[in-house]
């Protein structure tokens, strides 16, 4: 399908605006001398949405950046690709297909759901240790092993919760001994890099648990059975009353949206497990004290919170959720050794765009990067092309938010320590 | 000869006005003490001689040369060295390695040999020699410190600003370190002096500049500066206005 | 012979065994040891330029495979696309060049089961003969990847320049993907997964001294690729002596630090990222000609995860135990992939092997941060300093 030049021109204008926006109205900023953190996004954003007629009253009023002026401009720099997109393909699915829209609008959101529950476990980690887990992807892998073999192999016809519970179990001990053994001269000052050293050795991990995996179950895909039958949702017709009707296959909304059953509950059950871990964070003493570490960590130990304790229970608690997130796909997708690869790109992506270190963050980032790759998916013409381009699609997501705002949606500054500046 | 401007410095941090118009002038190899109560913004001043931030405005010549603009490195290489107030050595390079650094870094037609023979007698004036090739990360605090001063000598800077070199410095290096100050200043170079040991400032400094929450208050010989009211309001006050006093903890060179 | 010069010594025996070995070495599998060998010399590059990189300049990248993809790319699609011809074809995109022609062959992507979409082979195909069209020469395309190299190097060293630590990693890390994906994707024009073929580093075969190589014989590119290697450790090894490799890690300690004592760091940081880039896209230009396919899976993550761990298990902060280690562990790879049964379990060593590699990365890590081989060097550089340092203090000029 051949793409029109329209659609290129708009967006070479764009881009041609942003980079100008974000260099000038950083100068602009600077010299004026006023807040500067987050004067190169906005002026990006608004130079991408309305070129030169946004920027020219930026410059000359310089008003404070409030989150509205943040907001916006981010959002007409989306409608406007959006039109452009429109104009130039009109025939799109995305363009003339209603339903198709709405339906790539709830599954982006359930994805992103679980995208940013799994990225979740990366920023508890790296805001209480410091560490970029780059084995979280591994550890989401094997909460998807240890369920499909406790629900499908071992015990065939048990209740799912079981094989959920020990995944949980597995990656938590798991999680524990290699915080124990690998990272804890982290904390007695005795590397000189503490970041790079986290980074790499999370990397060894990553690399034996994958091969490990692959040489004792093997490299062909497998899968789980389904949890449980769904319930199917329409709206109640004549010739059929009933509300709910269970079947096997996707959910239907009002015979327009189709949602895959699995994915939905996976989603679900991450948003009840997002609350009950709000819950032991703000509402427990365990969860306070890690909270307060990731605040402070000097602070909390004058406090009398053990903060080695707390970067065990982190550390195995973040494997934990990435592995709750494996336990709950394992019945949607095939299950490999490599599985868990993508997934973790992804929430680097998710974390740095949420701002590293920020639960809320990690869950609005995941949103945003399943709305981005739903819309990629759905709307790139030349569809193979599409699916090739899914992984960069996150990643420049990644380069753009490293470009413009490093500090992430939510981002703070860590008190120094282990997390390196930035 | 050195000759350093600083006129109508400005610094605001957000809402916080940290340099409010400072202004003084360095002429030839004077002797200054920089003091001032924590937050005064002496280190924001200092970081703006230096050129690791820019300034509001106002302006800083050095040697004829604007200066207020230009890269850290462009300000040491045209004549401005400092310390810092935490040590910062290059933990995991040899203490010559680490003296090589600033030599090499000023693009004069260096001869190793040469800079080889000078960072020796450095390091030999500093009592430290020994430990040559030793990596600077097994050095004591104290020697660090030295280092860092060594390091700053091989740069040779026309004006120094040294950011508390006494702190936390046991009296026999400190002696060290009082013979080097003499040495710099010497050999024709201005030091701009922080400290919080207002002793060794008294005793050192011809000169005393005080800032006060980001106004330069009083710039005198230390008598005048000494019996300026705004002065002991802002600062000496809760010392009593006894300066003097710390004249006996002067180490005798 | 004081102790100082042994791993020089070390070096050149060294040096002397590996341009000797093929010419002795006369066993059956010796198309296999020297296939080891070359694979060897290339990873020694990779894991040596980053070595420098991350150990002396601290610039943890995790895009290093990428720019060995940017090289071996672009050289692929150089030659794969570029002709010249003393004949107008009248059907590509062709200038002309005093009496030559430069002839851009249309991407037609792997949809070619039609002669008829390659304007090239259409011309050809009517000429019947009687014109001789030229490929490109590999070393123009080895190089021009190389140079390739170089400028992106220099674009994600500008852009990484206010990043460090985890979002230098993640930000080189997002590079490499979006690389590979868009390699991938654009099918048309880089074949996508199914790979795009390149002639051999001697694809008429070469005659030196008498003796007549074929195209697939190990030995010119065992020497190329051995030639490669150790001019980038001479390179390595006159920047890290010279003041280069004093600032770069003057600026991996301390930035600041080294700014205010006239260091550069802006240049220096930008130009490391160059010059290993420039290493990394040599190598992968090399090689590429040497397999004589290039695919998207060899930027994969597995293969910077191999060079990472090599440099590691070497000893990130000397690029010469990082090379030595690359060759060690290529072999060593090698060496355990026979599998052997344990009673009724058959132990399938070509995984296992890389979980053994898994745990020794952690490990090394763990209990020796400077890896294997570098602390052997340091023992013969360094060892001597302890006893001098209390030798002069003992005669007493200190404190």
């Amino acid at each position: 399908m051949e793409f029109s030049h329209i659609f290129w021109t708009v967006l070479a204008w764009m881009i041609f605006w942003a980079v100008v926006g974000s260099f000038v109205t950083r100068r602009v900023y600077l010299h004026r001398d006023l807040d500067t953190s987050s004067a190169a996004f906005v002026g990006s954003m608004l130079g991408a949405a309305t070129g030169p007629f946004g920027l020219a009253p930026l410059w000359m009023n310089t008003p404070e950046i409030t989150r509205r002026l943040m907001v916006l401009p981010a959002l007409g720099a989306v409608m406007v690709i959006a039109a452009a997109f429109a104009f130039a393909d009109p025939s799109n699915n995305c363009v003339s297909n209603g339903s198709f829209v709405a339906s790539q609008i709830v599954n982006g959101l359930i994805l992103g759901i679980i995208y940013g529950f799994m990225a979740l476990g990366l920023t508890l980690i790296f805001s209480i240790l410091g560490v970029v887990s780059f084995a979280h992807g591994e550890f989401y892998m094997i909460g998807g092993m240890v369920t499909y073999f406790v629900t499908t192999v071992w015990f065939p016809g048990i209740n799912p919760i079981v094989g959920i519970l020990a995944a949980c179990l597995v990656t938590f001990v798991l999680g524990a001994l290699f915080e124990r053994m690998f990272l804890t001269p982290m904390y007695e000052g005795k590397i000189e890099r503490p970041v790079e050293y986290g980074i790499l050795v999370t990397f060894g991990l990553a690399f034996t648990l994958q091969y490990f995996i692959q040489a004792t179950v093997g490299a062909n895909p497998v899968k789980a059975k389904r949890f449980v039958d769904f319930p199917r949702i329409r709206l109640p017709s004549v010739e059929d009353p009933w509300l709910i009707k269970t079947s096997r296959g996707n959910m239907e909304l009002f015979d327009t949206v189709s949602i895959s059953n699995p994915r939905f509950m996976a989603a679900v059950a991450c948003v009840l497990v997002l609350l009950s871990l709000l819950y032991f964070l703000h509402r427990t003493w365990t969860g306070k004290a890690l909270r307060a570490v990731s605040l402070d960590r000097e602070a909390a130990a004058i406090a009398g919170i053990n903060p080695d304790r707390m970067n065990m229970l982190a550390f195995a608690l973040g494997g934990m959720i990435a592995a709750l997130a494996g336990a709950m796909l394992v019945q949607a997708f095939s299950w490999l050794p490599q599985v868990g690869a993508i997934p973790a790109m992804r929430s680097f992506v998710i974390v740095v765009l949420g701002g590293l270190g920020s639960l809320p963050g990690a869950f609005l980032g995941g949103i945003i990067v399943g709305l981005v790759e739903s819309a990629g998916t759905g709307c790139v013409p030349d569809a193979q092309k599409a699916a090739s381009y899914i992984p960069a699609y996150g990643m420049m997501v990644l380069t753009l938010t490293l470009l413009l705002r490093p500090t992430g949606l939510f981002g703070r500054r860590f008190s120094g320590g282990a997390h390196g500046k930035l | 000869m050195t000759n350093l401007v600083v006129k109508d410095l400005n610094k605001r941090f957000g809402g916080l006005h940290v340099l409010k118009g400072v202004s003084f002038e360095v002429d030839g190899p004077e002797l200054i003490g920089l003091i001032g109560p924590n937050g005064a913004g002496k280190t924001t001043l200092t970081n703006i001689l230096d050129g690791a931030i820019k300034p509001n405005s106002g302006t800083v010549y050095l040697n004829g040369h604007r200066t207020d603009q230009l890269q850290p490195y462009e300000v040491a290489r045209a004549g401005l060295g400092r310390t810092f107030q935490v040590t910062r050595s290059f933990r995991r390079m040899t203490v010559l390695e680490n003296m090589f650094v600033p030599a090499l870094a000023l693009d004069r037609g260096h001869n190793r040999a040469e800079i080889n023979q000078k960072a020796l007698e450095v390091l030999e004036f500093l009592t430290i020699d020994h430990l040559r090739n030793e990596y600077a990360q097994a050095l004591s605090g104290g020697q660090q410190k030295l280092l860092e001063l060594g390091r700053l000598l091989m740069l040779d800077p026309e004006i120094v600003i040294l950011d508390e070199p006494f702190a936390g410095v046991h009296p026999r290096l400190m002696e060290v370190i009082y013979r080097y100050i003499e040495r710099v200043n010497g050999a024709g170079k201005a030091i701009i002096l922080i400290s919080h040991q207002m002793d060794s400032i008294f005793t050192l400094c011809r000169r005393l500049l005080v800032l006060n929450y980001g106004d330069l208050i009083a710039d005198g010989v230390p008598d005048d500066v000494k019996r300026d009211p705004a002065v002991i309001e802002a600062y000496l006050g809760a010392e009593e206005g006894e300066p003097d006093a710390g004249q006996e903890g002067r180490v005798q060179p | 012979m004081s102790k100082q010069h042994t791993p020089q010594l070390a070096g050149l025996v060294l040096i002397a065994f590996f341009a000797i070995f093929p010419f002795v070495y006369s066993a059956n599998d010796y198309p296999y040891i020297m296939h080891l060998l070359i694979t060897g010399f290339f990873y020694a590059i990779l894991a040596s330029s980053w070595s420098m990189l991350a150990g002396y300049a601290g610039q943890f990248s995790f895009g290093h495979m990428g720019f060995t993809g940017i090289g071996a790319y672009t050289t692929a699609l150089f030659i794969h696309y570029i002709y010249i011809s003393p004949e107008a074809t009248n059907l590509c995109t062709e200038y002309a060049i005093g009496d030559q022609f430069l002839i851009f062959v249309n991407p037609i992507g792997i949809t070619s089961s039609t002669l008829t979409q390659d304007c090239l082979r259409q011309a050809l195909e009517i000429w019947d003969g009687s014109v001789q069209v030229t490929a490109m020469p590999v070393w123009l395309g080895i190089a021009l990847g190389t140079i390739m190299g170089g400028i992106f190097g220099l674009l994600i060293g500008l852009l990484v320049l206010p990043l460090r630590a985890a979002y230098l990693a993640l930000f080189t890390l997002g590079f490499s993907e979006i690389l590979r994906a868009t390699i991938s994707a654009e099918l048309a024009i880089t074949r996508g997964q199914a790979g795009i073929e390149l002639p051999h580093l001697f694809e008429n075969g070469l005659t030196l001294f008498g003796r007549t190589f074929d195209k697939t014989d190990k030995l010119p590119p065992y020497f190329v690729m051995f030639f490669l290697l150790l001019t980038c450790l001479g390179i390595l090894a006159w920047l890290s002596k010279s003041k280069f490799g004093l600032f770069v890690r003057a600026l991996r300690e301390d930035q600041d630090a080294a700014a205010a004592l006239g260091v550069n760091t802006t240049r220096y940081k930008v130009l490391v990222f160059v010059i290993t880039s420039m290493m990394a896209a040599a190598a992968g230009a090399m090689m590429a000609h040497y397999i004589g396919i290039i695919t998207p899976n060899n930027l994969m993550i597995l293969q910077m995860s191999l060079v990472v761990a090599m440099a590691v298990i070497g000893g990130v902060e000397n690029f010469v135990a990082a090379a030595i280690g690359a060759i060690i562990i290529e072999f060593t790879l090698e060496l355990l992939r026979n599998s052997f049964e344990v009673g009724p379990f058959v132990v399938d060593m070509t995984i296992w092997r890389l979980v053994i590699f898994g745990i020794l990365l952690m490990v090394t890590l763990r209990f020796s941060r400077n890896g294997i081989i570098s602390p052997m060097i340091d023992y013969f550089f360094r060892g001597h300093v302890a006893k001098e340092t209390v030798a002069k203090r003992a005669t007493g000029t200190s404190p």
